[in-house]
């Protein structure tokens, strides 16, 4: 009772503070939405309402089927702890290939074998994703190696440079700077 | 106190839930490492810190043939003789789930 009472005599602000502290409360309902750009431009991303990815790298014909490639994201790979940098790639069989196909696999630098096509495509055929280790050492000029392997046990292949493929990990490919 | 505590905890589980979602992803790894002279040992796993007892490790020699063909032991590891020919070592937890090292890669005894 008498605690209070000693601070009566408060600036205007103070008075303003206590008399309405209780109410002001309601303004935080107001921080949630400093987050919904980013949210509803994810969930549009995600859902593919803007397309197959954030960038669009477009066909690529291999063999007799193509596929539709795009970055995830338009951005350098991501940290995946001890596994090193992953970068996500998306992409979309071609309307006539959508049967014939069994799986798509992404690798940097020609694979050695069908067992080392690298990582492989999944999801729908409409929209399929793939995560891509991306090692610091690769050089500026690697190839990104498409290789599709359909359900008649036939192989193609096709690369398109990795520059073209996704800019922004070349950059960062480049501040990583010379590691062995 | 009991009262106190249900719902905090109960807010706790619906925090971590909403949360787990970025850890899902977990990618093959594999790290070999030349134990002396003539012995490499490989250790497999999975990003999300999972272990690979069982996974295939094939020593691939440069002709695609496989040199040494193992499986990771309990502890996640196999050892094996370094054979005489270039080779690379393939962890192959299944079709696009792969880690290939390359003889190059593996790091000399003592480092």
């Amino acid at each position: 009772m008498s605690l209070f009472a000693a601070e009566k005599p408060g600036s205007a602000l103070s008075r303003f503070w206590h008399k309405w502290r209780f109410h002001i409360n309601v303004l935080l309902l107001l921080v949630p939405l400093g987050f919904m750009p980013k949210y509803f431009a994810d969930a549009a991303l995600f859902r593919g309402d803007t397309g197959l990815g954030e960038r669009e790298i477009g066909e690529v014909q291999v063999g007799p089927w193509s596929v539709r490639l795009a970055e995830l994201r338009n951005e350098a790979p991501r940290p995946d702890g001890p596994a090193g940098h992953m970068k996500s790639f998306n992409a979309a069989l071609c309307d006539s290939c959508r049967e014939q196909v069994k799986a798509t696999y992404l690798r940097i630098g020609k694979p050695r074998s069908l067992r080392a096509a690298g990582v492989i495509f999944f999801g729908t055929p409409y929209r399929m994703g793939a995560m891509l280790p991306i090692p610091e050492k690769t050089k500026a000029d690697a190839e990104l190696w498409i290789t599709m392997e359909g359900w008649d046990g036939s192989m193609h292949q096709a690369s398109i440079p990795l520059s073209q493929a996704s800019p922004a990990t070349i950059a960062w490919l480049s501040i990583q700077g010379g590691k062995p | 106190m009991i009262n106190v505590i249900r719902p905090l905890s109960a807010a706790l589980v619906l925090f971590c839930a909403g949360f787990s979602a970025s850890a899902l992803a977990h990618n093959p790894m594999c790290e070999c490492k030349a134990i002396d002279a003539e012995q490499i040992k490989c250790t497999g796993g999975f990003s999300d810190g999972s272990g690979a007892p069982g996974v295939t490790l094939d020593v691939i020699g440069y002709d695609e043939t496989i040199l040494v063909p193992g499986k990771l032991g309990a502890d996640s590891t196999l050892t094996f003789k370094k054979p005489g020919a270039e080779f690379y070592v393939l962890f192959d937890a299944g079709p696009g789930h792969v880690v290939e090292i390359d003889q190059a890669d593996i790091e000399a005894p003592g480092t």
